[in-house]
Formats: C-alpha cells, structure tokens, sequence
C-alpha cells in the first residue's frame, strides 16, 4: 500500500525515476537477543499497518547466558511526521474526522439533488471545501501571527513565537491554490502573505530574511548608534524586500533622527527617512484588503491599481532625483535610503541582495517587478527563474510542493504530500485538489485497474485508514473514512472488525455498534459467535449462550443442547444441577433447536418437583413429568435411565 | 522505530500470533508450547500465561484454529506429527491448555496444516511428505475432537497415475481469507520435492456436486513447474475484481493474478504478473496485509523486504528490514 517508510507513493512510480536510482532503503531492527542470532526470522502483521518480527537465537549458548531466547519487535510503518507528537496528532485525526464526514455528506446530497432536479440555483461547491479546510487547519497548530503583530516594545520586531509546524503551512498552501476562489485574483500577494507567516521554516536550511531579524533583534540592545550599523541597513532592505512594510517603518522609526535632542540639528535626514516611511507606508497593493495595522493600499480593479502604482513610482523616482540627498551627511543613512528606493523601483539587483532563498525573491518580484502577475503559467515561469538564481536545498519540505502546485503537476503534488507529510495530509488534502483542479479532478476519480478499480482518492483513504487502524485509540475512527469508499472501504472494514479482540466488553460493545451503524449484520454474527465461544470455553457458560443467541447460531446452540441432554440421568451436584438450570431457561428463552429442549424442560421440572417431593404436593406435578418423559419417544430410553437412577 | 514487545523463552523455535494479535503462542526445541498475553487490548506489553509440555520433540510450527471454534492451536513436530490443544476451563478445573487430538503421522511426516472456516464447516488441510494432502472436517463445532477424513488426493492435476515414491522436504498451504457465505472455499498447495507434477502450486477447490476437491488453477508456467515451492500466500481481496496470490520458488517470489471467473473447462485463469528477486536465499514466509497489497516476506538472508504494486501494476520492493 503506498505510504509505506520508504519514500513516494505508488513505490515511486509517480515520481517518474530511472530504475538504476530506484533502491529501497534498508533499515536496521535493534534488538536484544544475545548471539547466536537466527537468520529465520518470523513476520506477522497486527494492527493496520504494523508489522511484528519475531527474532530467534540459534541454540542457546551452552552456558546459558542470558536469560532471553527470543524477542518479538514491533515496527509500526508509516510513522509519523517527526515534526508533529502523537498526542496531536491524534488530536488531528479525532478532530478532523468530522469535517471529513460532513464533507462526503454534502457531497452525497449534492449529487442526489442534482440528480433529481437540476435547478439553476448552482451550488458554490468551493465554499464548502473552503469550510471543511478551514475546519482542518483550526486544528493544525495554533494561529500564527505575522511578525508585526502588537507589540508594547517599540524595539520588539519579531516575535518570537512558537515554530510553526510545515503541516499547516503546507496545508494553507493547498487552501490557497485549490479551493480560495475570492483569492484567485491575487495569490501572488497572498503568497507574500504565507511566506511572512511560514518564513521561519526555512530558517533551518539556510538563511532566511526571517532569521536575520531574529539575529538583529537580538543584538539590539547592544547597539548604540543604530544607523551606524550597517546590518541594520540590510535587515530593512530585506524586510521592505519581502513586503514586510510594518516591520520596516518600525525599523525606520528606531533611526536616531527621530531622537528628541537630534531633530533640529538633523532635519534633512529625518525628513528623508520619514519620507521613504511614508512611501513605502502608502505602497499601492493589488488585494482585495489588508488586515488591520497592516501597511499600503488596497486596489481590487487593475486598473486603479497601475494607476495608483504609476503615481507611486513617479514619487518614488522624483524623491530619488531630489536635492536633499547632498544634504545628507550621514552615508549609511543616505546609501541605506537609496538602496531601499532601489527595491522600491524594482532594480532586480538589489533584490536579488536583500534576499536569501528563491521565494523571498519570488516574493518581491511580485511586489516590486511584477505585480500584475496572473495565472499559474506565469508564476511557474517566474519560480524557475527564481530557483536559477537562487538555489535552495531539495530536501525542504515545501518547496517541492509549492513547486509541483505552481506546475499544475497533480502527480508531484500528491508525491511530495505523501513523502514530507504521510497519508493523513494526502487523504485530506486530495478533497482540496479535487475541488480546486478539473485535471486533478479525473486523474483522482479515475478507476485505475492496477489497483482493483480503485480511484486515488479511495486508495489513499484506505491507506489513511489503515494507519489508524495501527493504533489503540484511532482504529474507531478508520470507519468513516472506509464507508467513503464505494469499491473496496466496506471489504476492508469487514476485516478490521473481524479482527478485533472479543475478552473484553466495552470493545466488543463498540465493535458491536459499529458494526449496527453501518448495517454489517453478517460480521455483528460473525463477531458474537466469537465471542460466544470464547465464553463458553472459558466456563462462563450463560455468557456464552447469550452471545450465541444473540448471533442466531443455530448449530452451536443445538450442539449445546445436546450436551446439556447429555448429563440427563447423570448424577451431578446441586451446583452443576443450578447451573445447568439456568442455561435451560436460557436457552428454552429463544432458541428454535431441537425438539430437546421441551423434552430438557420437562426433565427440569421433573428434577426439581422430585426435590420437594416430600411436601406432598408437587407429587401431581411430578407424575405428570414422568408421564410425559414416557411418552416422549424419541427421549425414551434416555428418560427411562434418568428415572431409574433418580430413584435409585 | 521499533518497539520491544516481549522476550521469549529460550530454546523458541516458532512464533504465532492470534487473529486479533492479542495473543502469541511460541513452541520451543523441548517441546514446550509458551502462550504470551496483552494485559489490554491497547497496551503493548506481554507476559507469559501458560507453559504447556506438548510433545517429546521440537515444535516447527504452529497454527492458531479460527476463533469462533475457540482458542486452539495446531502444533506440528520435527518428527512430523501434530496435535491440536485448546484453552478451556472444563468442569472444575481451572484454564488450561488441553490436548483435544493427536494425529499420528504413519510413514509421511506431516509438512504443514492450515485451518479454512467454509459456510458449514471447519475444515484442516495436512499436507504430507508423501506428497498427499488430507482435508479433515470438523463434526462438532463446539468440541475439537472429532475429524472426519474428507478427502486425501495428491497435489496433481492428472489424478489418474499417482507417484508413490514421491519424498517432499517442505509444503505450502494457504486458503482463500475469504469469509462470506455461500462462497466455495479454495485453498492454494505448493511442495518441494522431486517430482514435477507434485510441486507446482495448484489452487483446489470443492465441487459441492460432485463432492469432491477439484484442481482449477496452477500457478506455475510450463518451464517452472518442477520448481521447488517455499511458500504460498494468498492476498485478502478487498473488493478486487481479481484475487491476488504470492508463491515463492527457489527462482525468487512471483505474484499472480487469478481470474474469479470460470472457464468452459471448470478452470481459472491465471496471469504471472511479477517476478520479485530482491532475497538471497531461500525464502521462508510471506504475509499480506490486511489491505491485501503490501507482502511482506523473510528469507534465509535474515532479513524481511516489503512488497508494493505501484500505480502501473510494476511490483517493487519498497523496504528492508535486517537484524542487527
């Protein structure tokens, strides 16, 4: 099943490899068995996908070292994400199950209502997906704040939250491409949005603008004159690089000019640097809007926006003509102003200088270069270039996605999903994709021979599910997720009820009701016969019958019957005689067996009638008994032993 | 990555785990039959409830009886017989693991034992060393004692002309994991041993008419029919329009495909559609998932490999696992 501890779904297939690459990881068991060690290992799967290797030794060493001749090691595939613990991510799994359910049960009442009348009201069908992701990414970690979120210090830039796990950035990134149809005008700013929430993820595989803040940030209090430093400089410029304008202004306005005692004596500079802060406060932005306390200016239509944004360049450009600049005597101030112009009017080079990976120069490209970018052609053509000049390591989670997203390429999405972030973000996920992309669309549904007539979307909702069924406390949720699948989900389900263990109540219970949710009769019977042996195996006989009756099982409660017709005219104690009493009544309750049982009735009652004989008055009541036992042919000769040895 | 669950006794030969992997059963040289429990249903450590001397000899394997005919195990012996034992409370005596039947073998070693549960039945498969196979079926569901002798056949196709002298070292069984009513039960025979006609793995099924078991595939071409078997394994089917079984060979492991539908000649038909060399040695056990498409398999080597088919049918390798 693809999503195995080896890379890639579909064993690599969807990831077009030579063969010559393509070889398996090997990974070591550890264990503690003492050498000899036996090369005959024994494999046994438990639990979805979990895997049980019994190891051997050879001959135990003659001098009886050690005390184990053997050890049983569990491997459990498909283990998670190492970024995310299992106490949440199980919290995810629990949580998302039912936005999963709602969603598949829209679905069904969507297609049936279109079926049976096609009205023009067209249903919104994105808005949905949009509701069941933003119920998934709720659970995928806290909210994360943009860098200048409120802060009391006027020297606190960043923030130093929480990391941010690459599952909900990955997961916005779907959202974003797939299913924000209100934002499919403007995602190159809604890119600049993610990159400012997910920036610090890079941090880890090279530098980022993110990091450098961080860095800065922390030396802040050490420095003195802080124009005179020229990272202070480079931190703005890759700030206002990546659209990062708050952060900026806040920047700007730590700049020593703006100090009580120094405003008079350096006007010039202060008025330069306020009005490169009013500029880039007053950025026009091609968006819907922008949050509060957030910097520019919002334009929907383009052209208001080239409007606006001619306007601004000419300010731009005519700042950058004007006289001031001689009068300004502080160098790194004046280099420092220039070189944010220079971003400001798109000079490639100093963009290419303020930043550190190829998205944030992607980023500024569509701030500053090329804000009118539309369509996924484009923004790939502009990644490539960007990745030309600013290589960035392959093992990062996200990149490979984002890149796949930006190619339209459903395969490598679905690929790069399953290698970074395992089958709970592709069985998820693929209802983004499916909503989002006509072309994802049929390569999803399409019923692939190879693997029985499944669709993708069901495969991967049975390897999903198959993972929760690795574990105590999620295989409850596996259900949902295999009645989703029309072909195979409902075999499959069949076989992780079947499989689990009857001893104790309260599983057999929730099995039981489980299998009454979904109308599994043959595997309710199946299951209580089960345990009806079990019970009556284990002497606890009435618990035993029950559950056979429960499971109509005809044969096995005749077998019984028979053997309780068995101890008739053996002599057994009062306590065998209660019980087998009891299991009369139990059985004459419901069961339709043998005609026996009128006859075990009778015997019964006879039995006990004997015991009170003395009263006199159940004398009647025992003739009667007898009379029938006579009478009762088949019975006959048993009866006639049963009496003779009552009375004997 | 991986997680101790338990330490066997010295001197273990074999393991076995339950249907719902909550309890394992171990035998050991001196013929000693271990069984190891959960405390829960949801933890993951094991301790050992019961030691049972079983037999004189060393047990080489055992397999657990279908639940719902109780917790019963078949142990089979070096010396090539087997004996069936149940954990029951009887009368007043407490739970203990009880012997309910010994099977002498005669002159054939008993190879293997399988357990398939049929609509009416529980029905055992024993597989000889004579290159015989017997299937015996249960006469009361609640007592493990009494096995009526079905059938005894050969592992040929052209039953007209058996081969008496036939010396097999190893045999194969697995049944269809189908469990429905009103399906047919089938199981799947493979053998190593001299004679070609015997060895060839061939899927039986019961003709309810003619009462009688009947060949209807073989899963083997022409050139590798005289290839000694290893190992079956017969894939769950989930809902495939096709069942899906695993042999191995001494030419490595193939996967095939048998058709659910019958031929004019009563026949399934079957396609090989992989060919996986990856194991050095001879491999001893495969197991599917319970998806039916992951196999894993253990050879000689030591180590276990998993098998997945990708998106195009291409069977490949997708893992190993070797002790250190």
């Amino acid at each position: 099943m693809p999503g195995a501890t080896s890379d890639s779904a579909g064993g690599g297939a969807l990831v077009p490899l030579s063969p010559e690459t393509k070889r398996s990881p090997v990974y070591p068991l550890r264990h503690s068995v003492g050498p000899p060690v036996s090369p005959r290992v024994s494999v046994c799967w438990a639990r979805g996908s979990s895997l049980r290797v019994s190891i051997f030794q050879q001959r135990p060493p003659p001098g009886g070292e050690g005390d184990a001749g053997g050890e049983v090691v569990e491997v459990k595939l498909n283990g998670g994400d190492g970024e995310i613990s299992d106490a949440q991510w199980r919290r995810i799994a629990y949580g998302s199950m039912s936005p999963f359910a709602m969603l598949q049960s829209r679905r069904n009442s969507v297609s049936t209502l279109s079926r049976i009348s096609p009205s023009p009201y067209h249903v919104d069908w994105w808005e949905f997906v949009m509701e069941y992701s933003k119920d998934i990414n709720a659970l995928l970690g806290g909210p994360e704040s943009t860098p200048a979120s409120v802060i009391e210090d006027p020297k606190t830039v960043v923030k130093k939250s929480e990391k941010p796990a690459s599952l909900k950035a990955a997961w916005e990134l779907m959202e974003l491409f797939y299913v924000d149809k209100l934002s499919q005008a403007w995602l190159p700013e809604r890119l600049v949005d993610w990159l400012a929430d997910y920036d610090s993820l890079f941090s880890g595989s090279c530098a980022t603008v993110h990091s450098k803040l961080v860095d800065f940030q922390n030396e802040l209090i050490n420095i003195q004159v802080i124009e005179d430093n020229p990272t202070y400089w480079e931190v703005i410029g890759s700030a206002l690089a990546v659209g990062w304008l708050e952060i900026v202004v806040k920047l700007l306005h730590l700049h020593g000019s703006y100090q009580l005692d120094q405003l008079s004596s350096r006007e010039t500079e202060n008025g330069l640097v306020e009005a490169v802060a009013v500029l880039i406060s007053k950025m026009p932005r091609m968006r819907l809007e922008l949050g509060d306390g957030r910097l520019g200016e919002c334009y929907k239509a383009k052209p208001d926006f080239i409007k606006a944004w001619e306007k601004w360049r000419s300010q731009i450009t005519k700042l950058d003509c004007s006289a001031y600049w001689i009068q300004c005597h502080h160098l790194q101030t004046r280099e420092g102003l220039k070189n944010l112009l220079q971003i400001m009017l798109g000079n490639t080079n100093s963009l290419s200088s303020a930043t550190y990976h190829w998205l944030e120069l992607y980023v500024s490209h569509f701030l500053y270069v090329r804000p009118f970018t539309v369509g996924l052609e484009s923004m790939h053509g502009l990644a490539q270039k960007c990745i030309q000049l600013k290589p960035v390591p392959r093992s990062q989670k996200l990149m490979g996605l984002l890149l796949g997203i930006l190619g339209e390429n459903t395969e490598v999405v679905l690929a790069e999903c399953s290698k970074e972030f395992g089958p709970w973000m592709v069985a998820h996920a693929i209802e983004l994709m499916t909503a989002g992309s006509d072309e994802a669309e049929s390569l999803l549904c399409e019923e692939q021979y190879n693997l029985g007539e499944l669709s993708l979307q069901e495969l991967h909702r049975l390897v999903y599910a198959q993972v929760l069924c690795s574990h105590a406390f999620t295989w409850q949720i596996a259900p949902v997720y295999l009645t989703s699948c029309m072909k195979q989900g409902m075999g499959l389900l069949e076989i992780l009820l079947c499989k689990q263990p009857v001893q104790h109540n309260e599983l057999l219970h929730k099995n039981l009701e489980i299998c009454r949710l979904y109308e599994l009769d043959d595997v309710s019977s199946h299951i209580m016969k089960i345990a009806g042996v079990h019970h009556w195996k284990h002497g606890r006989k009435g618990a035993g019958v029950f559950w056979l009756q429960q499971a109509q099982d005809e044969v096995r409660l005749h077998k019984i019957a028979q053997q309780l017709f068995a101890s008739v005219g053996k002599s057994i104690s009062d306590e065998s005689f209660k019980q087998w009493e009891g299991l009369i009544e139990l059985l004459g309750s419901e069961s339709k067996t043998a005609g026996g049982l009128e006859f075990l009735h009778k015997y019964r009652d006879f039995k006990r009638s004997l015991k009170h004989i003395h009263d006199g008055k159940n004398i009647e009541a025992a003739r009667q008994a007898v009379e029938y036992l006579m009478l009762n042919t088949s019975e006959k000769e048993e009866a006639e032993l049963a009496i003779l040895n009552v009375s004997i | 990555m991986e997680k101790s669950l338990l330490k066997l006794d010295k001197g273990t030969t074999c393991t076995s785990w339950n249907y719902s992997g909550d309890r394992l059963a171990s035998g050991s040289v001196d013929g000693t039959l271990a069984v190891f429990d959960s405390r829960h249903p949801a933890s993951s450590s094991f301790a050992c409830t019961s030691r049972t001397k079983v037999h004189e000899g060393s047990i080489v394997k055992i397999v657990w009886v279908p639940p719902e005919y109780g917790d019963a195990v078949a142990c089979v012996c070096e010396d090539g017989t087997f004996s069936l034992w149940e954990e029951l409370v009887e009368d007043s005596v407490p739970l203990q693991w009880k012997l309910c039947e010994r099977f002498k073998s005669g002159s054939a070693k008993v190879l293997d034992v399988q357990f398939g549960v049929s609509p009416s039945s529980l029905k055992m498969v024993v597989a000889s060393s004579n290159g015989y196979v017997k299937v015996y079926e249960l006469m009361n569901p609640m007592e493990l004692k009494n096995w009526q002798l079905q059938a005894e056949f050969q592992n040929v196709i052209d039953l007209v002309s058996p081969s008496s002298k036939a010396l097999c070292s190893s045999a194969s069984i697995s049944w269809n994991p189908l469990r429905g009513e009103g399906q047919g039960s089938s199981f799947i025979l493979g053998f190593s041993s001299d004679s070609p006609q015997l060895t060839s793995s061939k899927v039986w099924e019961y003709d309810q008419a003619h009462q009688r078991w009947l060949p209807v595939a073989e899963l083997a071409l022409p050139d590798d029919k005289g290839d000694w078997v290893y190992g079956v394994a017969w894939a769950p089917n989930i809902g495939r329009p096709y069942e899906v079984i695993a042999v191995a060979t001494e030419k490595g492991i193939s996967i095939w495909h048998l058709s659910l539908n019958v031929e004019v000649d009563g026949r399934l038909s079957v396609e090989k559609v992989a060919s996986l060399s990856g194991h050095e040695g001879e491999v001893w056990q495969m197991e599917w998932d319970m998806s039916g498409m992951t196999l894993a398999t253990t050879a000689s080597d030591g180590s276990v490999k998993l098998w997945q088919s990708n998106l195009k049918g291409s069977w490949q390798e997708q893992a190993t696992f070797v002790t250190t």
